[in-house]
């Protein structure tokens, strides 16, 4: 049967109020009486507070509160996730609301102010004062791994948790193998850079219901917030924002309890906004990863053995360290078939900013490990990239290192293909002092959350007695359509035109939570439960058309506004009618479905086992650049990336996933640093972070292959994550190509590349 | 204590007066005075862009204006462009082409756009992409957004039908179909 | 907390006076590209802005006798927008089109980015080249003329007094010169300049006359003076390449930070030199 609105690239519903600027982000909405917050931060790295006092802000005029620990009923929480299942007793899951007795990083809150106005707040701040006595920190992991290492969190050993892959016997592998490349990575932190900084508006309820209204990946930390309060959950209601940019940087709880504390201790309304500079500084970042990779393969290219030792940087709080590792030990082979695999997986606090989600959740940081491993292989092995690559993918029915047994399609082989085809015919540079080269990279990326945590999505429909229909789903939306795609579900399923479809999204009490929106989930998840509302609300639709034309339902169809016969058409009911005698005859219109992922279970040891998530998406990158030889300056000329989408329901929304996940893969690959020092990041603007600006890329061309294998509606994968995997190896593999440099850090700056060209002239 | 001074600046054709200290900047005015969120703060440094408004017919980063400096003077939002022809089509090309995903940049996006095509009618696609390259976008990578420039800019120069840069699927682009693969089962 | 005053002068002569009476915490606020952030970033807490963005003595773009006469308010897009800078002054066109963004360029002036002092001004490099005069006024010190070679100090300091004000900057077209510039930075656009290069040479037979001025690379914009000596009455050869580019690299003085270390800038600057001296003499 044809497709009528899936597979189209219509307009998502909130383009317009977008580009009229009518859409109210968090920190556009105001209420009377409002007051303004601010946090007190650290101006430490690591100490032990002696004594905070805070009597001359207090006092300060136009001041309303000001609040440290001890006001804090619940301080110190078990981070939960959803369903609110924990990872055996190593995982430290501490979420410290403000700092007790010690701060652990420079920019750690210490006190929340209100004020009148943000001036008041910030003058407030001026006047807090704290005794430190200071301590000395640990800024690296392999350091704090140490067993001399001074204790940062509460476990004694700084090691948040260790992961492991034990699959056949590397040792075995190894001697079988002809030829062994080692390598050793580094990846820096990378910061989300959303245009919107953190923010929300809260407020008390005249029934003492705590509302936040926020910009939040997360409606369902209304929980958490609760506990902090020691409020019921039924208390606390989180209304989420359109998301002004997430990338997993407003997945943890930021403003939110800080908003509620003080909502609730002045019962005034409170806005809190983080600077920019704030931001960059103390929210959540990519994981800094160590990665040291051992690849063994025969002379023909088949790989026998890879064993990688992995080390992220934890910072001083866990928050979701422990699941980014996991997903990187998962991951840290790539898509490839390995007999023989050995993998540990550290994750270390220290003294540094928290490290948390970020688009590809620990997929980017080993994707460049093994892709570069490839590629060095393949030097070693004199053999075509592609070649190698191609002897070694991950077939159907084959396992992944974590032993699962992949039961889908993987065509690695076409994306690769296609992308690199795309190219195009190979060009020499016109200019004397540059190079040009091609690079290739393929990847994986997981979408749909960890099985073990049992993901559960819920999606309301209703049919209005005209025709239209309301959808309700607790669905955040960060700019890629994740309300809107649900609108075209609707559409395509009921045969409602989509101006006349409402959406109704993001209200952890109004609306049935639907999750998360991070770990390439929503479509699945939410895609899903409205599908399945949808088809619900179509059965009882067509059950009662056939009723009333004295047909079969399997004859029946639904589209253009009617329920038709399929072999003549001129039979049929319109939809308004149908509608109404339903709701007459006392029929339910509506529908609120719940689906669920694959669920297992919590792996009972630190060895990864089993299957560890729904599904992956595999894509490959291929990359055209030319290097300047006497700056070390990479321009990148073409980029192509193609990706296995399963079914593009919106291709167009679908190709801004890639176009937009490359362009941060290219920022993360060149341009992207963050030097900290002794614990503190030492760019605090957009100045010194520098990400893409539109003269630093090329367009990135998108090839949309669909397998139809995916587990969302219609076949679908998830794409949000798996674009930003695989961009930065294959530029790396491409400055290779070109100049002979292996760079083995990111970013890859002009400067690194100049150094490392100047060593080869050297060693030459 | 600093010295407040009235200043009167007239803000989508409407004469807005309020209080200001000395520092203040035009986007303080705009969103606390002025009540004009449209105009959005992403770094208050002039590094991103989003706070971009027309001031005097220029593209100017309103951070980086003091709002005495625009004393009865003229400020356009996005807000400030209903009936404009240009900026209805730009809009328009936006909301099609997919040039807008979290939609934070857009506003900002969207008035250096329209400064830039009313002061360059006939703009290649690299001249776009500079145009644009003070406005951050995080989101889209952006190619959807000079596509829905370029678009506006070809329709209006006349220079033929606009046909996007290489990419899988565009409706009714044979050509493009070519890379738009089913695999069908598995 | 900030301490700020605003003050619009009706014309040069009052905001002279402002600036004399409140020497010392006077700004002048033309583009504000400078200002704003750092009040923002809480490098400037006190200050008297004198707006001076609306005086037209300090405007337009003129020629007065064989001087090509830049107001200090000049913005950097009319520069761009100009005719004679375009045919007359092409490295400093130049400079300008690859001055921050676009957008930043609409208020940025050539006063301001002067008057800030930056070691890595990008309108300094190509007026040194072109050995502009820098037309200054006060109340105490009335009118003077210094030669841009003569501004910068030190990074972030200049000869202006406390009270004084950029008028505006001469220089002679130079018709029969040939130019190149170029400016690194870490990204393509908004980009602070790890270095920059302007180059102008008279060419003959020889070279008979060479100008270098380098930004981002000392404590403040510089000429390559000695080099430019060396280069003088030279043929373009490799050897002469070789030896001037050494003895250039002696007039500069890069420092490491959080853009680019020493030794990285030494490197550009070698690179960029000798790319100029190839694109010039070809």
């Amino acid at each position: 049967m044809e497709l009528k609105v899936i597979g189209k690239g219509v307009p998502k519903y909130d383009a317009w109020g977008k580009a009229k600027g009518e859409v109210i982000y968090a920190d556009d909405f105001s209420m009377p009486g409002m007051l303004y917050g601010k946090v007190f931060r650290s101006s430490l790295p690591r100490a032990k507070i002696l004594g905070i006092n805070t009597s001359k802000a207090e006092n300060l005029p136009g001041v309303h509160a000001v609040i440290t620990y001890k006001d804090v009923p619940r301080n110190n929480l078990r981070a939960r996730f959803g369903q609110g299942t924990e990872i055996g007793a190593q995982f430290e899951g501490l979420y410290r609301v403000l700092a007790e007795g010690e701060v652990r990083y420079y920019g750690e809150p210490i006190a929340l102010i209100a004020a009148e106005t943000p001036e008041t707040a910030e003058k407030a701040c001026d006047l807090i004062e704290v005794q430190y006595e200071p301590l000395p920190g640990v800024f690296d992991p392999l350091e704090a791994m140490q067993p001399d290492a001074p204790q940062i969190g509460e476990k004694q050993n700084n090691i948040a948790s260790h992961f492991k892959i034990r699959k056949g016997d590397v040792e075995k592998g190894f001697s079988q193998s002809e030829v062994i490349v080692e390598g050793f990575y580094q990846v820096g932190y990378q910061d989300h850079a959303y245009l919107e900084p953190e923010s929300g508006v809260a407020w008390v309820e005249d029934d003492g219901t705590i509302v936040i209204r926020v910009s939040s990946q997360v409606i369902e930390h209304f929980r958490e917030v609760a506990e902090v309060l020691d409020l019921p959950h039924s208390k606390v209601r989180y209304i989420g924002t359109l998301i002004g940019g997430g990338f997993g940087g407003k997945e943890d709880i930021t403003v939110e309890s800080y908003l509620a504390l003080l909502a609730w201790k002045t019962r005034r309304p409170v806005k809190l906004t983080y600077t920019r500079k704030e931001s960059l500084l103390v929210h959540s970042k990519r994981h800094p990863y160590y990665m040291y990779y051992k690849t063994g393969a025969s002379r023909e290219g088949k790989i026998l053995a890879v064993q990688a030792k992995l080390v992220s940087d934890a910072g001083s709080y866990a928050a979701l360290s422990p699941w980014v590792l996991l997903y990187s030990t998962v991951d840290a082979v790539g898509p490839y078939n390995v007999e023989n695999v050995k993998v540990d997986a550290y994750t270390v606090m220290t003294n540094t900013p928290i490290t948390s989600a970020f688009r590809g959740f620990g997929a980017p940081q080993v994707n460049l490990a093994y892709e570069s491993q490839m590629n060095e292989l393949a030097k070693k092995l004199n053999m075509d990239p592609m070649e190698l690559r191609r002897k070694n993918y991950l077939k159907q029915g084959e396992t992944l290192a974590s032993g699962y047994v992949y039961d889908r399609q993987v065509p690695l082989d076409l994306l690769a293909q296609k992308a690199w085809e795309a190219l195009g015919p190979r060009k020499e540079s016109t200019k004397p002092h540059t190079k040009i080269g091609r690079g290739l990279a393929v990847g994986m990326c997981s979408y749909g959350r960890l099985t073990f945590l049992h993901d559960t999505s819920r999606s309301y429909v209703r049919l209005e007695l005209d025709g239209s229909a309301l959808i309700r789903c607790g669905v955040p939306d960060v700019g890629g359509g994740q309300g809107h795609i649900l609108a075209q579900i609707v559409s395509e399923e009921l045969g409602v035109p989509l101006n006349l479809i409402k959406l109704h999204v993001t209200d952890s009490q109004l609306t049935p939570l639907a999750g998360t929106t991070t770990a390439t989930r929503q479509l699945y998840m939410s895609g899903n439960a409205t599908l399945k509302a949808c088809r619900e609300l179509k059965q009882r639709m067509l059950k009662k058309a056939a009723q009333l034309l004295g047909v079969k339902e399997e004859d029946l169809e639904v589209g253009e506004g009617r329920v038709f016969m399929r072999s003549d058409p001129s039979k049929y009911v319109a939809l308004v009618p149908l509608i109404n005698r339903m709701s007459g005859d006392g029929e339910e219109l509506f529908v609120e479905a719940q689906f669920n992922a694959p669920f297992s279970d919590v792996p009972a040891t630190e060895i990864i086992e089993g299957r560890t998530h729904p599904d992956f998406t595999f894509g490959a990158y291929a990359v055209e650049v030319e290097v300047d030889e006497g700056t070390g300056k990479v321009e990148l000329r073409k980029i192509v990336g193609a990706f296995d989408v399963g079914k593009a329901l919106n291709p167009i929304l679908v190709e801004g996933q890639i176009e937009g996940g490359a362009v941060q893969g290219v920022g993360y690959a060149l341009f992207e640093e963050m030097p900290i020092k002794e614990g503190i990041i030492q760019t605090p603007s957009l100045q010194e972070y520098l990400v893409p600006t539109s003269v630093d890329v090329p367009d990135v061309e998108p090839i949309l292959v669909e397998s139809g294998t995916g587990l969302g509606p219609y076949g679908a994968k998830g794409i949000g994550e798996p674009p930003i995997v695989g961009i930065a190896p294959a530029i790396l593999n491409a400055i290779d190509d070109a100049v002979g440099v292996r760079i083995t850090s990111l970013p890859a700056t002009s400067e690194k590349v100049l150094m490392a060209l100047k060593s080869l002239k050297r060693s030459k | 204590m600093t010295n407040l001074q009235v200043v009167t600046i007239l803000v989508n054709g409407r004469p807005i007066s309020a209080p200001v200290e000395a520092h203040e900047s035009l986007l303080d005015f705009l969103r606390n005075k002025a009540g004009a969120v449209e105009v959005k703060c992403g770094c208050n440094q002039g590094d991103c862009g989003t706070c971009t408004v027309l001031f005097q017919g220029k593209a100017v980063k309103s951070c980086l204006v003091l709002a005495l400096q625009a004393g009865g003077k003229e400020v356009k939002t996005i807000k400030g462009f209903a009936g404009d022809p240009l900026m209805e089509q730009l809009q328009e090309s936006f909301v099609r082409n997919g040039a807008i995903q979290c939609g934070f940049c857009t506003p900002g996006m969207l008035i250096t756009s329209y400064a830039f095509l009313q002061a360059n009618p006939s703009p290649t696609r690299e001249e776009i992409r500079t145009a644009i390259s003070g406005n951050l976008c995080r989101c889209t990578g952006y190619k959807k957004i000079i596509d829905a420039i370029e678009e506006i800019a070809m329709k209006r120069s006349e220079k033929g039908p606009f046909r996007p840069s290489p990419s899988t699927y565009s409706e009714g682009q044979e050509e493009a179909k070519g890379n738009y693969l089913l695999l069908g089962g598995g | 907390m900030i301490n700020s005053e605003y003050l619009k002068p009706a014309d040069l002569q009052e905001a002279l006076k402002f600036a004399h009476q409140f020497a010392g915490r006077a700004r002048f606020a033309a583009g504000c590209t400078n200002i704003l952030p750092d009040i923002h970033s809480g490098k400037l807490k006190e200050c008297v802005l004198i707006d001076i963005s609306d005086l037209k003595e300090l405007m337009g773009i003129s020629r007065e006798d064989n001087f090509i006469s830049l107001g200090s308010m000049t913005t950097i897009q009319e520069l761009l927008n100009s005719e004679i800078i375009r045919n007359e002054a092409p490295v400093l066109w130049e400079a300008a089109s690859r001055f921050a963004d676009p957008v930043v360029r609409n208020r940025a002036t050539v006063g301001g980015n002067l008057a800030y002092g930056s070691p890595a001004s990008d309108m300094s490099v190509p007026l040194l080249v072109l050995d502009a005069i820098v037309c200054l006024q006060s109340k105490e010190k009335g009118i003077r003329e210094i030669p841009l070679r003569d501004f910068f100090t030190g990074p972030g300091k200049t000869v202006l007094s406390p009270s004084e004000i950029i008028v505006k900057l001469k220089f002679q077209s130079l018709p029969d010169f040939k130019f190149y510039y170029a400016k690194f930075g870490k990204r393509n656009a908004m980009a602070i300049s790890v270095a920059s290069l302007a180059v102008g040479a008279r060419l003959g037979k020889t070279i008979d006359e060479a100008r270098i001025a380098l930004g981002a690379l000392a404590p403040t914009p510089v000429r390559a003076w000695k080099t430019e000596e060396f280069l003088k009455g030279k043929r373009i050869e490799s050897k002469v390449l070789e030896e001037a580019s050494e003895l250039l690299l002696s007039e500069i003085n890069p420092i490491s930070d959080i853009r680019a270390s020493r030794e990285y800038r030494l490197e550009l600057a070698r690179s960029m030199f000798f790319r100029a001296l190839n694109q010039i003499t070809s």
